[in-house]
């Protein structure tokens, strides 16, 4: 439970701390301060058990199917990495109170600091992998925020997105990795797989596995060839480096190589990819960080550096190793934070980090110099302090690392060329920037900060030098449980002393002592001449490599979409047409395509020539259709009558009376709708006639021939199928008995299949009402406002005429016809309700009828105009669309009142005075509502496009006016 | 037939469709009233979707005991007429739509419910058209209900008409054209061969096929595949889904996130039925076309659109457009599951689904807002270019008056969200960790469910490397979408100039707030959430039970 809590409490803290207002420095330092001392003192408060049994759980079950659970499981080193992480938090929170400054959004820092925090507490505590990895990223977007956390900084940004890419791009990486190697070790749990070392070794995954988990915490930990993200993550404000980039976050990736390392090490690949990234990170990070001109930026190089040597120690799969890398995590967390407070102090007061500028400070800041001086002394590995240590224990461990001559000489050389890198580094800095004269211009006139900005530092700084004199009583404990919790039994004998008399470790450090002053002396001669900035660091310029690689990235995925893809329509269209071709070929192309076994009828030559005249007519609607569209439309209605003829022929008069309505109705619309839409193509225009177009119409031609003739051989394949014995046998016998009608085609479409009527008749009313709401906002295109030629013709002839609406019947041309359509009206309307009340015994239908009577409505539209019906006619189709879809719907619930399901048709005979006895059944109020909604549906989009001439007529008496 | 739940399958349709109705009786400017009769509708569907999931499950041990229900429309006997069928799966899908069109909704309050006409009629109107589709164990029916949801989509898409919207709109509306004569070939030609159109009668029919007849059934089959899949947003078939995506408005476009899966449902529901192991058992496998040539063709098509999704999502400019590639993502990543056919990945593919159906309809929402931060929205065609040229007299004739004005979209209306700037950094961090499968929300477990599967089966399987490449798919598309959301996110939160802090209304930031909730819920309730769609995925793999209930199912008459 005080497990969870150690977790919890931070993640809890930053919530708080989201919600507190933008200026409330104090409060919010409280905040973040309690949390992470509470749990620094909950973690002392776990000493004890550690130290007796080793290891405490705390187990909550979340996803057993897949082997993840929360498990937070602490033993030495976790408690070690415990305190050291909610300690330095703790430290950080009261530095950062006083390095921000009043301006700075506090609540953002803090919230994301403690959710860092918390973050970071969950990796250590991890008792199962998966969860390791999911906080494992939890750090990196957390560390992204900080980096960024003066936004407004070009370099913010770009440092926070590096560092995220970077880092999160290894974290997808070790989830993979560790997906695999649960699986190989047979749980996610921390204690199975560490037991199943062998197991894991001898897997054939084990390389792969490796490699990915490898990349996880090389990234993280900025090791090469990663390390460069590091010294650009340097924009982020300087708590955030001293506790992130130096102190914890970082070390993530050692914590996790050193976790892993009884299941992991022992082999020759972990020997090659991990010494050979922590040496090149080692000598390059060193290299790098004595050309550096910004105080943090050698502090980021040296951290790179220091990281190298932790990962060198643990790629070298010897026990002692182990143990100097574990107690150098420790130390370089102690004196590189200290640096990175003291860098901050300097900032703060002087205004400036850049070493070019900074000099002599020790005389005007004497205690901040004091500590730096300290700390920089342990870095460089001065004895007495507790970088010195772990360095001689590294140094040690180098002689007897290798077995080839090559490695028993150059790896102890390579160290003490890295150890006087390190010393020469120590040196500039120190020397650099607090001694000499006092520099003059600076931003600032620099002077002591306040005692609590100046505590943390020195507090690290006596911890420095307790443990680097009195080594085995300080951390000596500590150090052995933690050690004993990674290596258990099997624990190397190793000494904590300072003084282990003159070994050749021992005159390792003099000469990378001697080593270091003297390159000192060197760079400082090079510095004089040249501008700065490193020799030879051109090739490892990881970042120009990750700024290439982001923009090519975005290049080529630009470059790969517009190959991959369209925007035209006709290239969706022909890989659509073209892959259902292909996949109803797959089959086919196996197996042939076989001719049914029934008959075939006799040709007819009268029906022969009614088809050929209906495919020359459909083949001539889509040739003209771009270029002539009122021919296209003729041939189109020409191509739907002789549809309708056919169905005539084969006896299904239902279908081809609805057939013949519907194409008048749609033939009728699209010819008002023709109206507005923009001028057409012409025949001559000069692109149809280059190379590219015709090969792209012949490329279609070919397609539409291969496509139709390939569904024409399918459906001639079905139609001569021996008949299935299916459906439509049970519809022919019951639907008078159990239909209650002698029109089978009617019953099929209100009874037996009345609920995709249902569904048909909402498409209808819904097509109906985006016409509408698309044109309600229609504009139409300049060159269609003019009123039309023919129109233009009568007006020469005899004047605008105002409109009339008592005027019974138009003048002109159209006088005749109106008389007819007005005599027609009374009739239609019969004819529709008596269609639609035969429907279930004989032809006709609701659907019918509403055509008809629509057909009705737009013939006095069109004769007399929109205006004048409209005086007359109260025409709400949308009323009339809502009215059908409740008498239908309506049709389909009365049967719950029966206790029936949805749509079972009810009837009842009555006997109704003047009439007589009648039948009335539900589904004749249903057929009523499709009825009504095809009339609505219809008079919607009618209105719609009639109404467009109002429009143009203002359009066009707006523009006239201006003009005129 | 009079338990309370006796009519439950069918409320998902009928309701929706009854308040369109009603909706439409309603003036333009009765809102308040149009409002009142939406919300009511869909809050009765969000219960009835929750009540139908659950009556499939353990806690209603009596009501169907094996987990499927079948409702027989207008009563008659299952073969022969529509027989509404409900399972886990059906009764997962309803809940989602009923949570993201209720969100969409509220979202819509806020501002885009009034730029034009109808627009509450035809979210209802989309409702049940999806709804209908999830539900019906009819072919022919499942026709209908593609041709209402897709009416409706075209309605929407449109909806606050400015020129884009009509430009891809119309493209739109001719691909789906396009799909649906597929679709109605493919069901056609089905019927010709099987003679039946109910999906519990066909496997039995198809099973019993001659080799020449079943080869136009799979040819059939084939082709209405490339119908589902084009409306699943299958590469090469989704050319129009990003622009489409992108055109839309913020609530249409969430509510779009799920018309996407039901392609993916439908695929699902199809392979269960007509190419399980049950259903192919009778076959003589070497005769005829191997299902193996189905799957694997679904699987290489999901890698082809995983990575153009994957390849949209680093070229994408836009936010609106980058959600849409990651929702051809999602879709490849389905499509590369069904195509493994691997049963213990099927579970994890529907908490993935689930997952990034709610995480892009919340991005969808989540874009509409910033856009709006950045830039004036593209106005519709504004109130005052509307026509006032009447005719003389009283009469005004139908929608040729007025609309009601539309509001300005950052006029003070309802209550605004204090920190409006963070709390939008919050929901896009929250998006992003979501889309890209980033610790520690639902995205990651799918991933991790998904990959720890994959990984798992490639222990051994015969086909490990496609397991290999569905793990490095995943985990690729998982990079590239956080390294083009890191670089949009930058670019929208964190640039200095060009930007006016936006007022966030409860109502639009409400629905976004609610749908990242309930994926935490998701991630905190993993397990027991597995475990239901564990035994969803089980149902699924054996339809047994499936065709037996519905062809067990007696007609009233």
């Amino acid at each position: 439970m005080t497990l969870a809590l150690i977790v919890l409490l931070p993640f809890l803290g930053s919530l708080c701390a989201a919600f507190l207002p933008a200026n409330a420095r104090n409060a919010e330092a409280w905040l973040a301060g309690v949390c992470a001392l509470a749990c620094t003192v909950l973690t002392l408060g776990l000493y004890p058990q550690i130290a007796d049994d080793g290891v405490v759980r705390f187990v909550l079950p979340w996803l057993g199917q897949a082997g993840l659970a929360f498990s937070l499981r602490m033993d030495g080193f976790a408690w070690l990495f415990t305190l050291l992480v909610s300690l330095m938090g703790t430290l950080v929170v009261i530095y950062a109170r006083y390095y921000l400054s009043p301006e700075d959004p506090v609540p953002r820092f803090f919230s994301f600091l403690l959710a860092f925090t918390g973050s970071m507490l969950g990796i250590v505590l991890s008792g199962n992998l998966v969860q390791l990895a999911i906080f494992w990223e939890l750090t990196s977007f957390s560390s992204f925020m900080l980096i960024a956390y003066w936004y407004h900084r070009v370099d913010a940004r770009h440092g926070a997105r590096m560092a995220l890419t970077v880092t999160a791009a290894g974290g997808f990486c070790l989830l993979a990795g560790v997906i695999m190697l649960g699986t190989m070790a047979g749980s996610f749990e921390l204690d199975q797989v560490l037991a199943a070392a062998e197991a894991v070794q001898s897997h054939p995954w084990y390389p792969v596995m490796l490699v990915l988990v490898l990349l996880g915490a090389l990234t993280k930990s900025a090791q090469f060839p990663f390390q460069f993200w590091l010294p650009h993550a340097m924009a982020a404000p300087t708590p955030v480096s001293a506790y992130l980039h130096s102190a914890t976050m970082v070390k993530a990736g050692v914590f996790l190589l050193a976790r892993l390392w009884p299941v992991l090490a022992g082999t020759d690949l972990w020997f090659a990819v991990v010494c050979g990234a922590g040496l090149a990170s080692l000598l390059i990070g060193a290299a790098a960080a004595l050309f550096q001109r910004d105080m943090k930026g050698v502090l980021a190089y040296s951290t790179v550096s220091h990281l190298g040597l932790i990962t060198l120690l643990l790629g070298m799969n010897s026990r002692l190793a182990l143990v100097a890398a574990v107690f150098h995590m420790m130390n370089h967390a102690t004196f590189k934070a200290t640096l990175f407070m003291a860098a901050g102090i300097v900032d703060h007061e002087a205004g400036t980090r850049d070493l070019r500028r900074l000099s002599g400070l020790a005389h005007a800041m004497p205690i901040t110099a004091t500590v730096a001086v300290v700390a920089a002394a342990a870095m460089a590995g001065v004895p007495l302090l507790n970088g010195f240590l772990s360095k001689e224990m590294f140094f040690a461990e180098t002689i007897f690392a290798g077995d080839g001559l090559l490695l028993r000489v150059g790896l102890p050389a390579i160290a003490t060329m890295a150890g006087a890198f390190s010393v020469a580094y120590s040196l500039r800095l120190i020397h650099q920037v607090f001694y000499g004269p006092l520099a003059q211009d600076l931003p600032r006139v620099p002077h002591e900060p306040t005692r609590w900005m100046l505590l943390p530092s020195m507090l690290l700084v006596a911890a420095c030098l307790l443990v680097g004199i009195f080594p085995a009583r300080t951390i000596g404990p500590v150090l052995a449980l933690a050690v004993q919790s990674i290596l258990g039994a099997e624990t190397p004998p190793y000494s904590l002393v300072v003084w282990h008399g003159f070994t050749v470790p021992f005159l390792m450090s003099a000469i990378a002592f001697a080593g270091g002053i003297g390159l000192y002396l060197l760079r400082w001669f090079y510095g004089q001449r040249a501008t700065g900035g490193a020799p030879l660091r051109a090739p490892f310029d990881g970042r120009r490599v990750f700024d290439i690689v982001i923009v090519v990235l975005h290049r080529v995925a630009e470059r790969m979409v517009r190959f991959a893809s369209s925007r035209r329509l006709q290239l969706q269209l022909l890989m659509m047409i073209s892959m259902a071709f292909a996949v109803g070929a797959i089959p086919i192309a196996t197996h042939g395509l076989a001719r049914g076994a029934a008959g075939l009828t006799p040709v007819d030559p009268v029906y022969a020539l009614v088809w050929i005249v209906g495919c020359v007519c459909a083949v001539g609607a889509a040739v003209q259709a771009k270029f002539h569209r009122l021919a296209a439309l003729i041939m189109l209605g020409g191509a739907g009558l002789f549809t309708s003829l056919t169905f005539a022929w084969f006896s299904a008069p239902d279908l081809a009376l609805t057939q013949v309505a519907v194409e008048v109705v749609t033939l009728v619309l699209l010819l008002l709708g023709l109206r507005w839409l923009p001028r057409r193509l012409d025949l001559d225009d000069p692109d149809r006639r280059t190379r590219r177009a015709r090969l792209r119409r012949a490329r279609d031609l070919a397609l539409a021939v291969i496509v139709g003739a390939g569904l024409a051989a399918l459906s001639f394949a079905v139609l001569t199928h021996a008949p299935v014995e299916g459906l439509a046998q049970f519809f022919v016998e019951h639907a008078l008995p159990k239909g209650g009608g002698r029109n089978v085609v009617n019953v099929i479409l209100v009874d037996f299949r009345g609920f995709d009527t249902l569904g048909e008749i909402t498409v209808v009313s819904i097509v109906a009402l985006t016409v509408y709401a698309l044109l309600r906002r229609f504009r139409p295109a300049p060159e269609s406002i003019d009123v039309p030629r023919a129109q233009r013709a009568s007006i020469a002839e005899s004047g605008i005429r105002a409109f009339n609406p008592g005027e019974l019947l138009p003048g002109g041309d159209l006088r005749i016809p109106a008389v007819l359509v007005r005599l027609l009206l009374p009739m239609a309307g019969l004819v529709a309700v008596y269609l639609l009340l035969r429907g279930h015994d004989a032809p006709g239908g609701g659907f019918v009828g509403g055509l008809v009577m629509a057909t009705a409505f737009i013939t006095q539209y069109m004769v007399s105009g929109a205006q004048w019906v409209e005086w007359r006619m109260r025409v709400h189709p949308q009323y009339w669309v809502a009215l059908g879809l409740t008498a239908a719907g309506g049709a389909g619930l009365l049967a719950w009142a029966a206790g029936r399901p949805f749509l079972a048709s009810l009837g009842a005979d009555v006997t109704l005075p003047l009439v007589g006895p009648v039948h009335l059944a539900s589904v004749l109020l249903f057929d009523v509502g499709v009825y009504l909604v095809v009339i609505g549906a219809t008079s919607l989009m009618l209105v719609s496009l009639a109404h467009q001439s109002f429009r143009s007529a203002r359009e066009s008496f707006a523009r006239d006016g201006a003009g005129g | 037939m009079s338990a309370w739940f006796a009519h439950l399958p069918v409320v998902p349709i009928v309701v929706p469709l009854a308040a369109a109705a009603v909706i439409l009786f309603l003036t333009e400017r009765a809102r308040v009233l149009r409002v009142a009769v939406a919300s009511v509708s869909i809050v009765v569907q969000l219960a009835a979707a929750v009540a139908l999931l659950a009556l499939t499950t353990e806690a209603f041990p009596d009501i169907w005991s094996q987990g499927v229900g079948a409702y027989a429309i207008g009563g008659w006997p299952a073969p022969f007429g529509i027989v509404l069928v409900i399972d886990r799966l059906t009764g997962l899908m309803l809940v989602l739509n009923a949570v993201v069109t209720l969100a969409a909704f509220v979202n819509s309050l806020a501002y885009w419910d009034r730029v034009g006409p109808h627009f509450h009629a035809l979210l209802q109107l989309l409702s049940m058209g999806v709804n209908g589709a999830f539900l019906t164990g009819d072919l022919f029916n499942l026709f209908v209900f593609f041709e209402i949801l897709l009416a409706a989509s075209y309605g929407l898409l449109l909806h606050g008409s400015n020129t884009q919207r009509v430009r891809i709109g119309l493209h739109y509306i001719v691909v789906n054209l396009t799909g649906s004569l597929l679709l109605l070939v493919g069901v056609s030609l089905i019927y010709g061969v099987t003679g039946t159109l109910n999906l519990a009668d066909l496997p039995a029919r198809a099973a019993a096929l001659s080799i020449a007849d079943r080869t136009l059934f799979d040819a059939a089959a084939a082709i209405l595949a490339v119908a589902f899949l084009t409306k699943a947003g299958c590469w090469p078939l989704n050319f129009w889904l990003p622009g489409t995506y992108a055109a839309a408005s913020a609530p249409v476009a969430a509510v779009f996130a799920v018309l996407t899966k039901v392609g993916i449902y439908a695929l699902l529901r199809l392979g269960s039925l007509i190419g399980s192991a049950d259903a192919l058992a009778h076959l003589d496998g070497s005769a005829l076309l191997r299902p193996d040539l189905f799957r694997g063709g679904l699987y290489y098509l999901g890698i082809a659109t995983m990575g153009f999704g994957i390849v949209g999502t680093l070229a994408a400019q836009q936010l609106s457009r980058l959600v849409g590639y990651s929702v051809i993502v999602s879709s490849g990543l389905l499509l590369m599951v069904m195509g493994l056919d691997h049963p213990p990945l099927l579970a994890p593919a529907l908490f993935y689904l689930v997952g990034s159906v709610l995480a892009t309809g919340a991005f969808f929402m989540l874009t509409g807002m910033t856009e709006r931060a950045w830039r004036s929205p593209p106005k519709p065609a504004s109130a005052a270019a509307e026509p006032a040229l009447l005719p003389a007299g009283g009469y005004v004739p139908y929608g040729v008056r007025r609309a009601p004005p539309v509001p300005e979209q950052d006029a003070e209306v309802g209550v605004a969200i204090p920190a409006a700037m963070a709390f939008m950094g919050l929901m896009f961090a929250f998006c992003v960790l979501l889309v890209t499968g980033s610790p520690p929300l639902s995205g990651f477990i799918a991933k991790f469910a998904i990959l720890s599967a994959a990984i798992h089966a490639a222990q051994g399987a015969p086909w490990a490397t496609a397991a290999w490449m569905l793990v490095f798919v995943t985990l690729a598309a998982g990079l590239a979408s956080l390294i083009a959301l890191t670089r949009i996110g930058m670019r929208l939160f964190w640039s200095v100039t060009g930007r006016n802090t936006p007022r966030l209304r409860v109502l639009e930031a409400g629905p976004v707030a609610m749908l990242v909730l309930m994926c935490i819920g998701l991630t905190v309730a993993a397990g027991p959430v597995m475990r239901f769609f564990e035994s969803t995925a089980a149902s699924l793999r054996s339809p047994q039970i499936y065709i037996e209930t519905v062809l067990a199912t007696e007609g009233s008459r």
